[in-house]
């Protein structure tokens, strides 16, 4: 026995809390995609998604906030009901979604490279100015929209500006309140980075 | 909603590599070319995919019913144009090919998401992407199975508190905030109680894996899937 | 056996341990009381090396726990509250082979030990079951056998019971009884001592990071009246 436990290699505590909490976050993130918040002013529902590829950047920095996104595709694509609308499937990741769901990982990445400027060492996102918050939340949505309207395009066959007709405008009232939403969870202050 | 569900069909006893590699097959081919006689192939292969893994036709396409709107909206706004004629049927064919292309794709997921357990897809992740990340990606994908059920019921409790203390004469974002902010902080707090549970059961790099095989009824499927990924090279 | 030898630890300055000396021996049932911040789950964390001393040290058959956390963590299993958090698959099965399967052992002893396991917690033959749809005794059972799969010498329980309704906690301590019985040593920590005590050979009681009671448990409950009226000092974390 004693030689078998001495070829165990324990992955260290930091790395188990880092992931362990990555992955919740994955499955917050799949559990989002069933929250929608019907906007007055919008005429398609709204989930919460985005909101937390911000939280993953924010929280978790570019490096594991990437791997919870990564963590939240891969589960999608073996079955696990998370992408919107309670959908799972490889077929949702290669179809017209597609660009979207890879600019939730890039974002995710984006936002933690802008806020926190390193890749492992995080700083306390209430301590981040305003506009670099924001510019790094848009500059994340712009980077989603971009990815998610091209391969819409090019999948769905349609023209640019059909796809941004239909992929992109319904969504800005809703986007732009997940961007104030960001900000003030950010700053309040009250949840921890690791 | 589709999801695994225990059988004994072929799909089931398929090798959940061999049924992985189909899905990127048939993804690479269909998104390849929309000619109709390719698709009219493509259709064949998802018919057959879905026989192996009983799901009915109807069952798949209920469970993609949302896509099926914006499958349907992107042919009708390309026919729509800013002058006369107003409607041009001629500028739509392509893209409602396209949208049967994807919607293929989408049913053949459905046979894989029907007959695979998650430890399947696990064992099939780890013994394909090497070393660490195949460990941490292997295991952290079931646990986002096993957490998921966990976080709906958190998410419902904090959306019902919010509902009777704020009502609704709060704004959206002053609700969305707090049920973001109450989610994931209950969610950091399982993860921590999670991380300490992981390092006492000696969560390490080089556990024994999920035991795989291939067996002969994954030699055709293999086959399958390399044909359909060379075909756009026809 | 386990060994904590002067064994200091602080988190952020504020002392949580204090110079505690405390010998467990294999097959002894353990109970340890004491308020919520009076140094509990620290204590127990450092007997499986989650938590290292900052003077001390912690010794599990000999071998110090921070020089060997695999030995550790072998031989002392650990269930925390909360079982709900500790689960890394949908399935009882593939839950309970977690332990074992980082152990690198071979599929054939994986498969006994999680059968074993199961039956030890009288859930035997349910491995394809889904975890969420068991009760939360079910869970704190699946939970136990999560740890007893690992074949400890010694299960360590931290604050089992929260969360429990009557039956499941009384399903939960027949577990542990019969467990004891076949010669695993228990460690319980718990302010909720009904019935507990009955199954105990000893008690011992935390206050501010320190022992203050070392008792069989016969003569433990007088030993404890004494203390109950200490109001512990707040702690922010434990």
């Amino acid at each position: 026995m004693a030689t078998e436990r001495n070829s165990v290699e324990l992955v260290d505590a930091d790395t188990v809390g880092l992931f362990a909490r990555a992955a919740l976050l994955a499955a917050l993130m799949g559990a989002a995609s069933y929250v929608s918040i019907p906007l007055p002013f919008s005429p398609v529902p709204v989930t919460l998604q985005v909101l937390v590829v911000y939280l993953a950047g924010l929280y978790l920095g570019p490096l594991w906030g990437g791997a919870s996104i990564g963590l939240f595709l891969a589960a999608g694509a073996v079955g696990a009901p998370v992408f919107a609308e309670g959908k799972a499937g490889v077929g949702v990741l290669v179809g017209y979604t597609g660009g979207y769901l890879l600019g939730y990982l890039l974002g995710a990445v984006l936002v933690g490279l802008l806020v926190h400027r390193s890749l492992d060492r995080l700083r306390d996102p209430a301590e981040t100015s305003l506009p670099v918050l924001v510019g790094s939340l848009v500059a994340a949505l712009v980077l989603i929209y971009a990815l998610g309207v091209v391969w819409f395009a090019h999948v769905q066959q349609v023209e640019l500006a059909a796809a941004i007709g239909v992929a992109i405008v319904p969504f800005i009232p809703g986007d732009i309140l997940k961007i104030v939403t960001t900000i003030a969870i950010a700053k309040r202050g009250v949840i921890d980075p690791v | 909603m589709l999801t695994y569900e225990p059988d004994e069909t072929v799909a089931h006893r398929l090798d959940p590599r061999s049924k992985l590699a189909v899905q990127m097959g048939f993804a690479v081919a269909a998104l390849a070319r929309i000619s109709p006689r390719a698709l009219l192939a493509l259709s064949a292969v998802a018919a057959v995919a879905l026989l192996a893994a009983r799901v009915s036709l109807a069952r798949a396409l209920y469970a993609y019913r949302f896509a099926l709107v914006v499958l349907a909206i992107a042919p009708v706004v390309s026919a729509v144009t800013l002058g006369s004629p107003w409607i041009d049927p001629a500028a739509a064919v392509t893209p409602a090919l396209a949208s049967y292309r994807v919607l293929l794709i989408l049913l053949v997921s459905a046979a894989y998401v029907r007959s695979t357990p998650v430890r399947d897809s696990r064992a099939a992740i780890q013994r394909t992407v090497p070393g660490k990340a195949g460990q941490l990606l292997g295991t952290g994908v079931a646990l986002v199975f096993r957490f998921l059920p966990v976080l709906l019921a958190d998410v419902r409790t904090i959306r019902e508190a919010v509902a009777a203390r704020l009502g609704d004469e709060r704004g959206p974002v002053e609700r969305a905030s707090r049920l973001g902010v109450l989610g994931l902080s209950r969610a950091f707090a399982r993860a921590d109680r999670l991380s300490l549970a992981l390092q006492a059961r000696c969560f390490s790099w080089n556990p024994t894996l999920p035991a795989l095989a291939f067996s002969r009824l994954d030699a055709p499927v293999l086959a399958l899937a390399a044909g359909l990924a060379v075909s756009p090279l026809l | 056996m386990i060994e904590f030898r002067s064994v200091s630890f602080a988190f952020d300055d504020v002392p949580v341990l204090e110079d505690v000396s405390l010998s467990i021996a294999d097959g002894e049932f353990v109970v340890l009381a004491g308020a919520n911040g009076s140094g509990k789950s620290t204590l127990l964390r450092h007997c499986n090396a989650l938590l290292t001393p900052d003077e001390g040290e912690v010794l599990v058959d000999g071998v110090s726990a921070e020089a060997d956390p695999v030995a550790a963590r072998t031989s002392v299993g650990m269930v925390f509250q909360h079982p709900r958090d500790q689960f890394v698959a949908a399935t009882i099965g593939a839950d309970v082979a977690f332990g074992p399967e980082n152990l690198g052992l071979e599929r054939a002893e994986i498969d006994r030990r999680v059968a074993s396991a199961l039956d030890a917690v009288n859930l035997s033959g349910r491995e394809t079951e889904r975890i969420d749809a068991l009760s939360g005794g079910e869970q704190a059972r699946v939970a136990i056998a999560g740890a007893l799969a690992m074949e400890p010498t010694h299960l360590v329980l931290d604050e089992p019971f929260t969360g429990l309704d009557e039956p499941a906690r009384q399903s939960v301590l027949e577990r542990l009884e019969d467990l004891a019985a076949d010669g695993t040593g228990v460690v319980v920590a718990t302010h909720d001592l009904r019935d507990v005590l009955a199954l105990a050979d000893r008690v011992i009681a935390m206050a501010d990071g320190r022992l203050v009671v070392d008792e069989p448990s016969e003569r433990a409950l007088e030993a404890l009246e004494s203390i109950s009226v200490r109001v512990p000092r707040s702690r922010s974390r434990c």
